[in-house]
């Protein structure tokens, strides 16, 4: 009996589309059960597990270490923002114009940065975050300044919370399964490749440094994607949106779920965002559980929960297993 | 301009690039050794403020408390630099540099959160000490003689630390780890406790700074984040790891903003980070570093 | 490694459904006052101390038997100074704990975030510190109001009438925080005081970065610039600190004379003892003076928050107060929490504070609070310096609703 059971786990737990697909329904009828304040809550993690994959692009898959996500985030949700607010082009339009608009702006960016390397390449994305944060901040005539831009329309059906929700779902999926795509085509394995060893692609013919700006181009376009997002999702956006911090919020997303994962930020991003709601609702002293939780990721987790789970914990049960045998 | 405001300028463009210089050269000295991005430098120089308000205010009633203080607070910051290189940055030095990055995020989160809980959130301010509390005339101005005081200290700093690691044998040490960390474990040198110390050497740095500054400023939660970056932008300038150019991007960046602020006001907040890109672009291993 | 990716969503979505599904409170028995402020961080100060104002005016009103026969209950919740975090707390207090009202907020950033959330939710939102004005004028809609001052009286109009009534100095130089908040002050600034004192003009204009703590180039700027008077556009908080300290170390006091809004309010420099740099005789506006207030709840107020938390009260400790009391009166007039019958009583209300008689306007929702302009000075009674002579400013000091009007009206966007 024991052993039939034991089978039946195994085979489930290989079937990875059965997961998936499990995990999608469940996405999909979770309104039906739950209060709609944590459907706004699922909806933030939506967003920031998408800022996260696409980070994860750059970061994990091509293993460009980027301080300044958020300057590209920022650039899609400001673009979506401005255009409904100053425009009347259609909705559908405005939510196309953040990627395309951060993809631009990412291919000028990193059309610098790939030129240089390592430390040198963070602190370069790091700078021109921090002169788009300083753009927003500044142009106090277009933007709003640090009042923000707020009060821009919204399509009728995307006023109640589980239909926003129902809407960022459809696009996170979307989006996930594009990047999925991109990711393990030829050109992801590429992009695999120049990370193990930037100087051997080079000599097998890759144009090492083209790769790298495509990958900078397309991680741009999704974090442009999650940050226009996030201005429909919100309503109102800031110049810090593409502040350094929020940047380090993007990377300890891609740590905790595991930068080597493709799902990885997605479970980072669910399981911080849920902490720092949980922990801030008992003491005023959060951000020291959040430090204390960030330095012990760093120092135990390496690989993230993901990367956790299959180094450390399923090791464990096959070795269970083998010793029960 | 006249000529009295030109110098005026230079003046206190010189003052804050000093100030700035107190603070960056830590994070040189630690980036040059142990190639660590330190974002809880900033962090480490605010602890020293607090020390410095809490000797000071605890006790007020000893002469001179604040030059006791001025001994004491770095070398408090300095076991606490040690200890957090013990105990967590050790573990990763093989580790790519974004881990180092993030757990010094970590600690900036652990480290202020703790500031609050011991000082609490209010500002705190602790006077001038004797006999640096005065006015004194340069080129016909009146300048505050901590200011002065300050550009020199920055000054000494500047020299000392040139000192040590030019002539003696500990400055050997340091730059034969810094040079090659193999081949100076494989000649007897004992690498991790040179990095402890290196480590230290920079939140001393730091906390010499913080006990510095509240004199002329005021200590409170958040100035930490305030100064990091442009610690950063500093030692970008000047090249990762070069004493002086961190010295010469201090005083870049001082003059910068302290012109930058009548010509072209709108821009100020942008200078650093344009100067920074610049660099990055142009000459990415700064003014004086060595291209790799 | 995919596949336990999946199964860790899967049972994260479970736990979900555990955990919150069944984790959402039935509405209860008291009102609720959802108040979202800066709790952790630079700001918490701030944040304390108004959550405790509030505190105080709930366990009054509840001691004498509550509002309609219900208690009333403050909920407060952490922004950490960012507008997506207090955005998320608003929505939590408003669908979670089920709160009638929302208040609060040092930062505009997160103000305009939840205000937004506000008009959408139909809830109504009061205001507390944050100063923006475009949150009640550009950005206006029917359910924000503010029971505070806001940055046109109290950073611009306030510190020019007051000048204007005193040493009406022609030559004046500017130092501001670079933000919009800062930007608004200096225009309502010039936009008072320049037709009050003819021949009076602005010799030049600074902007320092948000956080600047060394100011020292921009003190030697203006000591340089030949100016009479110099005037901080907000400029608050540890900066201003830090600030006094290095001009009175370069003897700006002696050269010229201050105006200095924000030196005026307790937070800042309480911890200023004497013989410490204070801005000696500088005009100084403030929003609770307690010390010159007379009223005997004022002062059973300030030694209630004194007692709680060691510290003097801010003047959003005040509003909180003022605020609980607000929607105390409101809800009794319209016998019921019905938000859009509270609203229209709202609207045009007189609230018996005690700083006053104090009206909330009905274009604009704003509580024409007052705003006290005096000299800065040690007095025997508080142990750290304060504004003396103490004088008034009503609802002069506040932009008029016609001028509000063509505001919004220069703001609305031409529809193409």
């Amino acid at each position: 009996m024991r052993e039939i059971i034991q089978e039946f786990f195994k085979k489930t737990l290989t079937l990875r589309l059965f997961w998936l697909s499990t995990a999608v329904i469940l996405l999909f009828i979770l309104p039906l059960f739950i209060s709609t304040a944590y459907i706004s809550l699922i909806s933030e993690m939506l967003i920031m597990a998408l800022a996260g994959c696409a980070l994860n692009l750059m970061m994990g898959y091509t293993g460009m270490v980027s301080f300044g996500p958020a300057g590209l985030y920022a650039v899609g949700a400001y673009t979506t923002a401005l255009l409904l607010k100053k425009t009347g082009i259609p909705f559908a339009a405005t939510m196309v114009a953040g990627p395309i608009m951060a993809g631009l702006v990412g291919a000028v960016v990193g059309w610098f940065c790939v030129r240089r390397t390592a430390v040198y390449f963070a602190l370069l994305t790091l700078a021109f975050a921090q002169i788009i944060w300083t753009i927003f901040f500044e142009w106090y005539d277009f933007t709003g300044g640090d009042d923000g831009t707020v009060g821009f329309r919204k399509p009728e059906l995307l006023l109640s919370i589980n239909s926003s929700y129902y809407f960022i779902l459809l696009i996170v999926i979307i989006c996930l399964i594009l990047l999925w795509i991109i990711v393990n085509s030829p050109f992801g394995k590429t992009l695999q490749a120049i990370r193990e060893n930037p100087v051997r692609t080079e000599f097998i013919g890759v144009n090492v440094k083209r790769y790298q700006l495509y990958a900078f181009i397309i991680s741009s376009l999704f974090l442009g994607a999650a940050g226009s997002l996030f201005a429909v999702f919100s309503g109102s956006v800031f110049p810090d949106y593409a502040h350094w911090i929020k940047s380090t919020d993007m990377i300890v997303i891609c740590l905790l779920g595991g930068m080597y994962n493709f799902l990885g930020p997605v479970i980072g991003s669910a399981v911080y965002i849920f902490l720092s709601k949980l922990i801030s609702g008992y003491t005023m002293y959060w951000m020291l559980f959040l430090g204390i939780i960030v330095v012990f990721l760093v120092l135990f987790m390496r690989n993230g929960i993901a990367g956790f789970i299959s180094h450390k914990i399923a090791p464990l049960i096959q070795e269970n297993k083998e010793t029960e045998k | 301009m006249d000529i009295e405001a030109i110098m005026g300028q230079v003046l206190s463009g010189l003052s804050v690039g000093m100030v700035l210089f107190l603070i960056a050269s830590g994070l040189s000295v630690i980036f040059g050794t142990l190639k660590i991005l330190n974002l809880a430098h900033g962090t480490i120089y605010m602890i020293g403020g607090f020390l410095c308000y809490w000797i000071t205010s605890t006790f007020a009633h000893i002469p001179a408390i604040f030059w006791l203080a001025l001994i004491l607070g770095p070398i408090a910051t300095a076991l606490l630099g040690g200890l957090i290189e013990i105990f967590l940055l050790r573990r990763i030095y093989a580790e790519e540099m974004l881990y180092q990055y993030i757990l010094t995020f970590g600690l900036i989160l652990i480290l202020g959160e703790l500031c609050k809980l011991i000082w609490g959130v209010g500002y705190h301010t602790v006077s001038v000490p004797w006999p640096v509390d005065g006015k004194m005339s340069i080129f016909g101005m009146i300048y505050p003689v901590y200011n002065i005081f300050l550009i020199c200290c920055g000054v000494a700093v500047f020299i000392g630390l040139m000192a040590v690691m030019r002539f003696t044998g500990l400055g050997r040490i340091i730059r034969a780890v810094t040079f090659n960390r193999e081949m100076a474990n494989a000649l007897g040198i004992n690498v991790p406790m040179v990095y402890t110390g290196v480590f230290m050497l920079g939140c001393w740095l730091a906390g010499l700074a913080g006990t510095l500054m509240p004199p002329m400023s005021v200590v409170a939660l958040g100035t930490d984040m305030a100064v990091i970056i442009d610690c950063f932008i500093i030692v970008v300038i000047g090249g990762m790891g070069s004493l002086s150019g961190a010295f010469i991007g201090a005083i870049i960046l001082g003059l910068v903003n302290a012109f930058g602020i009548s010509l072209l006001p709108k821009l100020t907040i942008a200078f650093g980070f344009l100067l920074m890109i610049i660099i990055l672009i142009i000459r990415h291993w700064g003014l004086l570093g060595k291209p790799e | 490694m995919r596949t336990k990716s999946g199964v860790l969503i899967v049972s994260i979505l479970f736990c979900f459904i555990i955990f919150c599904g069944f984790g959402c409170k039935k509405a209860g028995n008291p009102i609720k006052i959802g108040h979202i402020h800066s709790i952790s961080g630079a700001m918490s100060m701030y944040g304390k101390s108004c959550a405790t104002g509030g505190e105080i005016a709930i366990e009054e009103i509840n001691a004498a038997g509550g509002v309609l026969g219900r208690p009333l209950e403050q909920i407060t919740r952490d922004d950490n100074l960012k507008p997506e975090i207090g955005l998320r707390e608003a929505k939590n207090l408003v669908i979670n704990d089920k709160v009638d009202f929302l208040t609060g907020t040092i930062s505009s950033a997160v103000a305009q975030a939840i205000s937004n959330y506000a008009k959408e939710e139909k809830k109504i939102f009061i205001v507390n510190i944050a100063q923006s004005s475009t949150l009640t004028e550009e950005n206006f809609h029917r359910y924000i109001f503010r029971i505070d001052t806001n940055s046109i009286p109290y950073w611009g109009y306030a510190p020019a009438l007051a000048l204007a009534e005193t040493w009406k100095n022609k030559k004046i130089i500017s130092l501001g925080f670079d933000y919009v908040t800062g930007k608004d002050t200096l225009k309502a600034f010039k936009e008072k005081y320049l037709p009050l004192v003819p021949g009076a003009k602005i010799v030049g204009e600074l902007w320092a970065p948000l956080n600047t703590t060394d100011f020292t180039a921009y003190i030697t700027k203006m000591k340089n610039s030949k100016a009479d008077a110099f005037f901080l556009a907000c400029i608050y908080g540890g900066g201003e600190l830090a600030f006094t300290k290095q001009a009175w170390a370069h003897g700006l006091y002696d050269k010229m004379k201050a105006i200095q809004s924000c030196a005026g309010d307790v937070e800042t420099w309480s911890s200023v003892k004497k013989g410490e740099p204070y801005p000696k005789g500088a005009i100084a506006t403030s929003r609770y003076p307690f010390w010159a207030i007379d009223d005997p709840k004022s002062k059973e107020f300030t030694k209630k928050h004194h007692d709680r938390l060691g510290y003097w009260p801010s003047y959003g400790a005040m509003n909180q107060y003022v605020i609980v009391y607000a929607l105390k009166n409101a809800i009794e007039k319209v016998g019921a929490v019905d938000t859009e019958k509270i609203i229209n009583a709202l609207e045009g209300m007189e609230l018996n504070t005690f700083v006053g008689t104090v009206k909330i306007r009905k274009c604009d929702h704003q509580a024409m609070m007052p705003t006290w302009y005096g000299y800065v000075d040690f007095t025997p009674e508080l142990p750290f310096p304060i504004i003396t002579r103490v004088k008034a400013l009503g609802e002069d000091s506040y932009h008029s609703c016609e001028q509000i009007e063509k505001i919004r009206l220069a703001a609305t966007p031409k529809q193409p």
